[in-house]
């Protein structure tokens, strides 16, 4: 009798929950929905990270302006960070200065353009690109442990009810501070890595050090282009990092998803930002 | 002053809130009673606009909270001070920060006359020399009192308790609770409290929500719990445990 009842129920009659666990998922659907669900969490993190970034700029132009925070960040993310990139920079360096001296020295045995050539690369491609991932592994995580841990203790519900809007207290100076600090971090990156380079060379090869530093292959386009991906990671890392804490639930084990997701997202973004900047600019200099 | 009607909100396709509808009156303190887990706090989250309801709403002074702008929903929460069952102090700033958060937000006030207002109210729950600890120096019943002095130092019309002597020796409940009656009857605060203390709850709230497994099982006055007959009410508020809550 109750079985019929409930056949005769029409869908009018059941509420969304009743519709939705009484129809059993076909094995089409099933398919579909294994496909749909990763498409559908990427595109509504994208439009969310989009948001936040969107937001944040607001922020950033009109609202308060908390200086003592910005630089205490700056703190964090910069200085704290400058032994971790220049010890990852610095043997860096070598290895790709030793490894490229050997192969130049097998094929053609010439090793002047040797410094020029290396520092073209590290100023377009290995100093931005490498400090940013150095910088989301220290830094993002970071972020997002700290956001997230205020999530779960209910320090943003706080804030919320304090009038105050966490994106502004919490995301901007991040922000403000990872654009300044990345660019800056990017800059001494490469010099250590170039400077460090020329003793391998100079060791390793005998390159005289007037050889190696010759800037004659550097071009404003090189400068440009290095200074905009640091410019655009700087601006990345923090939103994603700060995204991920943000969206923090289930206590200490959230946290812990969150720095995972805060690391692999923003490096994941460093590479596809890595490829979409050098893809236009090499459109801009063909252009030019 | 306070209303909530119909709310519900679904967990995982659960309903963990259902159906919940009642009134605080202006200048009144509901209680808010029910066994853990029943959803008092999701619901004291909902009617402040922490969480969205999937279905129903909440009003402060008249005021729908769904759907209200950022800006609009700032300047509610002016005059809703809520204590979190955790406290919720800041972690990277000094008590006084702590309490001067709301104040500084506000920026009616000079910094002089925010400092003296910190000081003022730190003497009120009976610490005043603690103003440069940070909240991982404080003992669980010293973050309640800051969590309580930064609830309500801008004088909020409507003021929520969540669970406010969880976890506290008795001395320090009782020194909350008359916190709470001063409330209410100096400032004509209008509030909701959680709580399982029922002994210290009775004396200050004038009405009752019974709420089990997300849904109202008694809404009344005093007089009226006092008298219900329902075996979970009496069972809630006599406290004891013949049989399992619901």
């Amino acid at each position: 009798m109750a079985q019929k009842k409930s056949a005769d129920m029409s869908a009018a009659d059941m509420t969304i929950e009743q519709q939705v666990y009484d129809d059993e998922p076909g094995l089409l659907s099933a398919f579909f929905a294994a496909f749909g669900e990763p498409v559908v969490y990427v595109t509504r993190t994208m439009k969310e990270l989009n948001s936040l970034f969107f937001i944040t700029l607001k922020y950033v132009i009109a609202g308060k302006r908390r200086p003592a925070e910005v630089i205490a960040q700056m703190h964090e993310i910069g200085n704290r960070s400058v032994v971790f990139i220049a010890v990852t920079l610095g043997f860096l360096g070598m290895i790709l200065i030793y490894q490229a001296g050997f192969q130049a020295m097998k094929i053609t045995g010439d090793l002047t353009l040797l410094g020029a050539l290396f520092l073209q690369l590290l100023m377009r491609e290995f100093g931005p690109t490498i400090t940013a991932l150095m910088i989301a592994t220290r830094v993002g995580t970071g972020m997002a442990a700290e956001i997230g841990s205020m999530v779960v203790t209910d320090q943003v519900d706080a804030m919320k009810m304090c009038a105050a809007e966490p994106i502004e207290y919490l995301v901007v100076p991040r922000f403000i501070a990872s654009t300044i600090m990345v660019v800056i971090l990017t800059i001494l990156a490469v010099l250590i890595s170039y400077l460090v380079g020329s003793l391998t060379a100079y060791t390793a090869f005998d390159v005289n050090f007037r050889t190696y530093f010759d800037l004659s292959f550097i071009s404003a386009f090189d400068v440009g282009i290095g200074l905009t991906k640091a410019l655009a990671y700087g601006m990345t890392i923090p939103i994603i990092a700060c995204h991920a804490g943000l969206n923090v639930f289930g206590g200490s084990e959230g946290v812990g998803r969150a720095t995972t997701q805060s690391v692999v997202n923003a490096s994941l973004a460093v590479v596809v930002i890595d490829f979409i900047i050098s893809g236009l600019g090499y459109v801009l200099l063909a252009l030019l | 002053m306070i209303e909530v009607k119909n709310v519900t909100k679904y967990h995982s396709g659960r309903p963990v809130l259902e159906n919940i509808s009642f009134r605080v009156p202006g200048g009144t303190n509901l209680g808010l009673i029910g066994p853990g887990g029943s959803g008092k706090t999701l619901l004291l989250k909902i009617i402040c606009g922490l969480v969205e309801p999937d279905e129903g709403n909440s009003f402060i002074k008249g005021q729908q909270v769904q759907g209200l702008g950022l800006a609009e929903l700032t300047k509610l929460r002016f005059d809703i001070g809520l204590l979190f069952q955790n406290y919720a102090l800041f972690d990277y700033l000094n008590v006084t920060d702590n309490i001067a958060f709301p104040l500084r937000q506000a920026g009616k006030h000079s910094e002089e006359e925010i400092l003296k207002m910190v000081q003022e109210s730190l003497n009120k729950v009976d610490l005043p020399h603690i103003g440069h600890q940070y909240p991982n120096e404080l003992s669980g019943g010293m973050k309640k009192r800051v969590g309580f002095a930064r609830a309500v130092i801008p004088q909020p019309p409507i003021v929520l308790y969540d669970d406010p002597t969880a976890g506290l020796d008795p001395v320090t409940s009782s020194k909350i609770f008359l916190f709470l009656k001063a409330m209410k009857e100096e400032r004509g605060v209008t509030s909701i409290t959680i709580s399982h203390d029922i002994e210290g709850i009775k004396d200050i709230c004038d009405n009752f929500v019974l709420i089990n497994r997300g849904r109202v099982v008694f809404y009344g006055s005093r007089e009226e719990i006092e008298n219900e007959k329902m075996p979970l009410v009496r069972q809630f508020w006599q406290g004891f445990s013949a049989d399992t809550l619901g």
